[in-house]
């Protein structure tokens, strides 16, 4: 039932929106079906960038990919966490160490072990349009601690055009999300495979 | 049949003709460059390709949405217009980022114009985006209080409303012009007209001048083009109109007049956006993706060539 109703939301409903309206073009997007389980890391700058990724999933894929999301931005009430799951799948995890809710990379690291696949982005936070900021070390530990799992580098641009950080209007612009070939990574050391993923998403742009 | 209007086409024999000719002509040049592809592999075919493959996604366009219903035209267009409108918007430099949420007014003005056309509202079409909307946006720019190069946003946003929503709303307020005593094809007979005659001259030129072509007409615009494309161009173009006139009211010498005025601005639309793509420093309008020409490359003739007809056929025929 779940798969039926995220697979239509997201082939359907919300692809044909991403693409006729907002102007999203896909390249390569076979790349998402070359693997069963992965990681997929991608630069950030909207809240569109999820929407679009999810929107390109094969359509049996949707309900075992899982975007980890900012707890205290989207549950930062119940209402707003029960309706993020409900149409996102989302791992909420909290952003500081101060709350007492559980590991983000064991939940992480939890849900690859259920074989599930998980979407990141590794900046953290969307910040300012067309910018890289530096990458969060999360990412790298658990690919650590799950090197045969492939990651999926993504570079998307135009998406800060489209819905900036603190803007509600959203205005349609050409805009691409260029995916890259899954592949594992050849670095062992937390820094090494962090920068190895920093590369292979500017490596698209 | 019920599902079909099937009276747009059957009781038309103009133009189930030209679309006959025009599956005909789609399907022949089709067949020619695969076969030139098999027998050559060298050779370049993909811009010949990729007009071909868009011109059949023009003629569907066309011929299919008014199959279902007229009215899917209208919307089809405003949709070609949309994609074109965003294409632009998003390739220009010449936007601020505080420009954002106006052109939001530029995409809003698209089913207006188009509605006015679906209601054949003449005189309301014809102001709505020259005088209307060069209006309406300034404004806009001005409420939102950032004057740094304002000047330029104002003229950028309201051209580029022009080049890719006025002028191609004009193909769909053809289907709205009315019946005329003793000329069976109607507004879908001109519009066949004009796009046939604009796409198949952007070919003519392509082939003149890559037979002919020996002087550059516009070197730093546009450094395919020779005098020799373009004057072979249009006089082959004149000389077509001339025999497609069954498509319209016109005698022999008004087609050859205005078969020679949709090729020369055809031209004229198709240099325009090349000087614009020039001044933003890109080959293909498509530039978000290396390789893929964008919808503008494939619009461009038709934004010029679509008024100059249209007003033309209007104050022959339709003005009162």
């Amino acid at each position: 039932m779940r798969r039926l109703f995220l697979g239509m939301l997201y082939g359907i409903g919300i692809r044909s929106f991403i693409k006729v309206i907002v102007g999203v073009k896909y390249l390569n997007r076979e790349a998402l079906k070359k693997e069963k389980q992965f990681i997929i890391v991608s630069n950030h700058n909207s809240h569109i960038d999820t929407l679009a990724i999810m929107a390109a999933l094969p359509f049996g894929q949707v309900q075992h990919v899982h975007p980890i999301a900012a707890g205290d931005y989207f549950g930062s009430s119940k209402f707003k966490a029960g309706i993020t799951q409900l149409f996102t799948n989302a791992i909420l995890i909290r952003r500081s160490k101060n709350t007492d809710a559980p590991n983000p990379i064991e939940l992480m690291s939890a849900a690859i072990t259920r074989g599930e696949s998980l979407i990141l982005f590794p900046e953290g936070s969307r910040g300012t349009p067309g910018k890289m900021q530096e990458f969060k070390k999360g990412i790298g530990i658990l690919l650590q601690m799950h090197p045969d799992i492939s990651f999926i580098p993504i570079y998307m641009k135009g998406m800060g055009k489209v819905l900036p950080k603190g803007e509600r209007l959203l205005v349609p612009f050409d805009t691409y999300v260029h995916f890259g070939n899954p592949r594992k990574c050849k670095a062992t050391e937390v820094e090494t495979i962090v920068k190895e993923i920093e590369e292979a998403i500017l490596e698209l742009n | 049949m019920n599902i079909f209007t099937s009276k747009i086409y059957l009781d038309n024999i103009e133009v189930i003709a030209i679309i006959g000719i025009i599956i005909g002509v789609l399907v022949f040049a089709s067949t020619l460059f695969y076969v030139w592809g098999l027998l050559k592999p060298t050779a370049d075919l993909k811009e010949l390709k990729t007009r071909t493959n868009s011109w059949w996604a023009m003629a569907a366009l066309i011929i299919l949405t008014s199959l279902v219903h007229p009215a899917l035209s209208f919307i089809a267009f405003g949709l070609l217009s949309f994609v074109a409108l965003r294409e632009l918007a998003s390739i220009s430099k010449n936007v601020r980022d505080e420009d954002r949420r106006v052109i939001i007014w530029c995409y809003l003005a698209i089913p207006i114009q188009y509605f006015i056309a679906y209601k054949g509202w003449f005189n309301i079409f014809v102001i709505f985006i020259p005088v209307f909307m060069f209006v309406w946006i300034p404004f806009m720019l001005v409420i939102r209080g950032a004057t740094t190069e304002i000047g330029r946003s104002m003229s950028v946003l309201p051209t580029q409303l022009m080049l890719t929503v006025f002028s191609l709303s004009h193909l769909a307020y053809l289907l709205s012009l009315p019946n005329l005593e003793g000329f069976h094809a109607g507004g879908r007979g001109l519009l066949l007209f004009v796009v046939f005659l604009t796409e198949i001259n952007d070919v003519f030129q392509f082939i003149w001048g890559k037979i002919f072509g020996k002087h550059k007409i516009l070197p730093k615009i546009s450094p395919n083009k020779t005098w020799e494309g373009f004057i072979g161009g249009i006089l082959s173009t004149t000389i077509l109109g001339y025999f497609l006139r069954f498509l319209t009211p016109f005698t022999g010498m008004e087609a050859l007049i205005i078969s020679f005025c949709i090729a020369n601005a055809g031209f004229v639309g198709d240099i325009i956006i090349s000087a614009v793509k020039r001044d933003i420093g890109i080959k293909d309008t498509g530039l978000l993706i290396p390789g893929h020409g964008g919808i503008l490359d494939r619009i461009d003739s038709l934004s010029l060539s679509a008024p100059t007809f249209f007003y033309i056929v209007y104050n022959l025929y339709y003005a009162v």
